[in-house]
């Protein structure tokens, strides 16, 4: 069997092809994920937290998390959870371009709560000024130094300890904002 | 002379290599399809993402049920399978939308349209983590797809890549058929109520 001396120049054009790999593979599954890398990143990095009843600016808005109720629930063992929060607004344009908002209820254990479709009854009877108060969804006519109060209810269990609230607007940086 | 046996013996391993690879490629819809975690009715069956336990499979020649506010019957000519489960979202609030009967040989069935729209069937609902609720499921399938049946039951039949319970029905009682089941409104804790002739 023979054996084939490569040249130095072959050499070179090796490693430097085996170089252009480090770069270009990274570079195509950027390309072909179709903005899932970026997604992903923005998941990795830890949201924005702040003191309740402290306000942030974030999206357009100052944010505050107004207050966070629990009720008792419908079914055995469970309990409602009201979200009050408000966004001062300070941007309409960015506020409104990020719309819908993106509203979790999390737990000590990391499980996480969407809110409910509809306000249960309960709630409508025990607290009718908090059913009245708009979801965070679409806010068209909204100007600069509106104040709107929004509201979101959950049905956790009870045994649910440590409920943070998280809410995040799409395309923001940081991707959301976490009240204690 | 060796080096050419060689090249030879290289070329034809890599042209069944190939061969093989081509003859195995999976099809999308194979790549995409649901994780799935295998059960047995009567036990807790856990997904990544929910749980679920068959608690009763009752079987009807016909069901009685509201239609449009008034009393209505359903008839088949197979057999109605009414499955009463317990499923509970694990760490975060989702729908489970999906539910097939797998028969013995093969053939899938999904839920029956005719009776969609009953209180506690798949997607009426939003199941929350650490709150367990009822799901009602019912399916229209041939008496020669009961026994040996398995239950498949997912978020979504279309979301690529999704979880997917697959439940075997050991435990179907095919001797046992009531001629009319009918299915009621229920309320608390139970959306439905069912009551055997």
């Amino acid at each position: 069997m023979t054996t084939i001396e490569a040249s130095p120049r072959g050499r070179r054009a090796y490693w430097l092809s085996l170089a252009v790999l480090v770069v270009a593979l990274p570079a195509a599954m950027y390309v072909h994920s179709d903005g899932g890398v970026v997604d992903l990143i923005q998941e990795t990095q830890a949201p924005l937290e702040v003191q309740r009843g402290e306000a942030q600016t974030y999206s357009g808005a100052e944010w505050r998390l107004t207050a966070l109720t629990r009720l008792p629930g419908e079914l055995p063992e469970t309990e409602f959870v009201l979200a009050e929060f408000e966004a001062a607004v300070s941007d309409p344009a960015q506020f409104q371009a990020a719309m819908p908002c993106q509203v979790r209820l999390t737990d000590g254990e990391g499980r996480r709560w969407a809110p409910a479709f509809l306000v249960e009854r309960v709630i409508r009877a025990a607290r009718p000024d908090v059913s009245e108060k708009p979801r965070c969804l679409n806010f068209a006519e909204a100007r600069t130094g509106d104040t709107i109060a929004m509201a979101e209810s959950f049905v956790v269990p009870k045994e649910a300890k440590d409920l943070t609230l998280s809410l995040s607007l799409k395309g923001e940086q940081p991707e959301s904002l976490l009240f204690d | 002379m060796t080096g050419a046996i060689r090249t030879i013996v290289a070329v034809l391993a890599a042209a069944a290599a190939l061969y093989a690879m081509q003859r195995t490629t999976p099809v999308y819809s194979e790549i995409t399809s649901p994780v799935r975690t295998n059960g047995q009715q009567g036990k807790r069956v856990e997904t990544r993402n929910f749980a679920i336990g068959i608690a009763k499979v009752h079987l009807a020649r016909s069901i009685d049920a509201p239609k449009s506010g008034r009393p209505h019957s359903y008839t088949t000519s197979g057999v109605w399978v009414i499955v009463e489960a317990a499923v509970q979202a694990t760490n975060e609030s989702l729908s489970l939308t999906a539910a097939e009967w797998l028969g013995p040989d093969g053939t899938r069935y999904s839920m029956s349209q005719r009776l969609s729209t009953l209180p506690g069937t798949p997607g009426t609902e939003q199941l929350e983590p650490g709150v367990p609720r009822p799901m009602l499921m019912i399916f229209e399938v041939p008496e020669s797809q009961l026994s040996g049946a398995t239950l498949l039951v997912s978020q979504s039949a279309y979301t690529p890549l999704s979880e997917e319970a697959a439940v075997a029905m050991t435990e179907v009682q095919t001797d046992d058929i009531r001629p009319v089941i009918t299915i009621k409104r229920g309320g608390g804790t139970l959306p439905w109520v069912l009551e055997a002739e």
